[in-house]
């Protein structure tokens, strides 16, 4: 299979494109605006490839999305978690926790990872050519490497928020815990953030990658001995909030238009 | 350009680029599109080493951020290209306007049927050398279009290259020209994968 | 196998039919004899145009073979040009 990661260094972002060359399908997983719809275009027909679905991990509130761009430009659906249903004001594809994707030998699995966000998921991936185990999962802003996604990125409005801090913290360990650290040691894991993002704390590596096993040796976050100690030093360990992070929400949301996100962002 | 625009064109003697992969080209295409594979790293150079330099071109490519690229990278090579076909094939259907298909097969049924076609080898002529299908002739994919157009047909003609990508381009061409041509997906690749015989030429 | 050490690499990733070769005989016109040239290629065309090409030139292909993400990898000698 064909995994090419892109990342844009100014917000420390990381999207992904999978394809089957076999097949010359590909999927883009979390496309940011600041590249564009265009970019990820270019980049899959420079290799052949026809894009047949675009997923996002999650409703991102650090960044502007062209998911809804992307998706449309080639005819295909959006996808996100079915728990986004109800927060997200636009037409998008839902599905389960569960759901498998497949894009010709490639075999991409949702799992709801909720914590940072409710509807959040990663999707474990699996390139059938090479073997039946997985190989990486895509982990958007759960499980950074070396830290973890921050759970206190509210917009204020309890409808569109569902979960408070407390709440979230609580629900990212355990997805965190119970999902992710079940998987085997050698899978390797590829977040949505990097670095010097603010979409997870302090200890968030500079590194994009890395393997189940070597955050569950090092993971500070993840090494505190209870989800109580979890959440505290999650606090205490935390960024300043993202630029912008509520209107850029809300534009990903769907609640207010391009032109009114990018008006005020400097 | 939308797809009338196109079509008045065309009846003048402009040529639509097709730049999908061979694949969707073959399934469905604009009617006398000429199949030019897309991408940014060497477009230029293949174009400059087979399309003529004096035709009028227009380029279709899907989605449309595509077409305006591939636009400009020939522009910037010298050739006229006249813009490209707004909203692609979809919008091309929905005004009514022909498509065709290029018959497709894979290097089994062609093993299986050699005796209907005769093969044409599109690659150039040291590869050819190397090792090609026995009974098939070379007509490189870098030869004018008359050459292509000129190729004797009266049996149902069989394009191969390395993959399909320069033999889609040539068979292309030939059905423009109205003449039976089917490409053969896997090409040389495949047919040598499966063991199939080949022929070198004698010096 | 034993490992081969190249000379110099030619990156031809997302080239198509021919231009892997096209480039690769440019690269070699300006190698000396005996040096070797790796070849990153994902037309899959190359398979049969490299072996095509050396025997042509009078090159060697020394071997070859599949990485992941339909990579294909070259190692061509140079051999001495007859005059």
């Amino acid at each position: 299979m064909i995994m090419k990661q892109f990342r844009y260094e100014p917000l420390a972002q990381a999207s992904y494109l999978l394809a089957c060359p076999r097949a010359k399908e590909a999927i883009v997983v979390d496309p940011i605006d600041n590249l564009g719809a265009e970019f990820y275009v270019l980049e899959a027909a420079d290799l052949g490839l026809a894009i047949t679905a675009v997923l996002e991990t999650h409703v991102h509130a650090d960044y502007i999305s062209c998911a809804r761009e992307l998706a449309e430009m080639n005819g295909v659906p959006h996808y996100l978690n079915e728990k986004a249903k109800g927060l997200v004001q636009y037409e998008f594809t839902p599905f389960a926790d569960g759901h498998v994707f497949e894009v010709g030998g490639v075999r991409i699995e949702a799992m709801h990872t909720p914590g940072h966000t409710p509807e959040h998921t990663s999707y474990l991936v699996t390139d059938t050519a090479r073997s039946d185990d997985p190989w990486f999962v895509l982990t958007g802003d759960s499980l950074f490497v070396g830290d973890v996604g921050r759970p206190d990125l509210l917009i204020g409005d309890q409808a569109l928020d569902v979960m408070g801090e407390e709440d979230r913290a609580a629900t990212l360990y355990r997805s965190v815990t119970e999902k992710l650290f079940a998987l085997p040691d050698f899978v390797e894991v590829y977040p949505n953030h990097y670095g010097g993002s603010t979409c997870g704390g302090v200890n968030m590596s500079g590194k994009a990658g890395s393997t189940i096993a070597f955050e569950k040796k090092f993971n500070l976050a993840m090494r505190q001995p209870t989800a109580e100690d979890f959440a505290r030093f999650v606090k205490e360990t935390s960024k300043p909030f993202p630029d912008d992070y509520q209107r850029i929400k809300s534009y990903n949301l769907g609640l207010i238009s391009k032109e009114e996100v990018q008006g005020a962002s400097a | 350009m939308i797809p009338q625009e196109v079509q008045a064109a065309v009846a003048e003697g402009a040529v639509v680029l097709d730049m999908r992969p061979p694949k969707p080209f073959t399934k469905e295409h604009v009617g006398g599109g000429v199949n030019i594979q897309f991408n940014r790293a060497d477009l230029a150079e293949r174009a400059e080493m087979s399309l003529p330099m004096d035709a009028r071109y227009i380029v279709h490519a899907e989605p449309d951020p595509i077409a305006k690229v591939a636009v400009k990278i020939l522009q910037d090579a010298g050739f006229t290209v006249l813009g490209h076909l707004e909203g692609g094939l979809k919008a091309w259907k929905a005004a009514g306007l022909p498509t065709a298909e290029l018959p497709l097969i894979d290097v089994d049924h062609l093993k299986a049927k050699i005796d209907d076609y005769k093969v044409i080898d599109t690659r150039e002529r040291f590869e050819f050398k190397y090792g090609h299908i026995p009974g098939s002739d070379v007509v490189e994919w870098t030869e004018p279009w008359e050459k292509f157009e000129a190729v004797d047909d009266s049996k149902p003609l069989a394009l191969v290259c390395g993959d399909q990508v320069r033999s889609s381009y040539v068979a292309s061409i030939m059905q423009r020209a109205g003449k039976n041509a089917s490409l053969v997906f896997g090409g040389m690749v495949d047919w040598t994968e499966r063991g199939y015989p080949l022929e070198k030429t004698k010096k | 196998m034993a490992e081969v050490q190249e000379t110099k690499v030619l990156d031809a990733r997302g080239l198509l039919c021919p231009m892997p070769v096209v480039k690769t005989n440019k690269e070699m016109k300006s190698m000396a004899a005996g040096e070797i040239l790796k070849v990153l290629a994902t037309d899959r065309g190359s398979i049969v145009d490299f072996p095509a090409w050396a025997e042509d030139t009078g090159n060697e292909l020394i071997e070859w073979h599949e990485e992941g993400e339909g990579v294909m990898v070259f190692y061509l000698r140079k051999v001495e040009e007859e005059d």
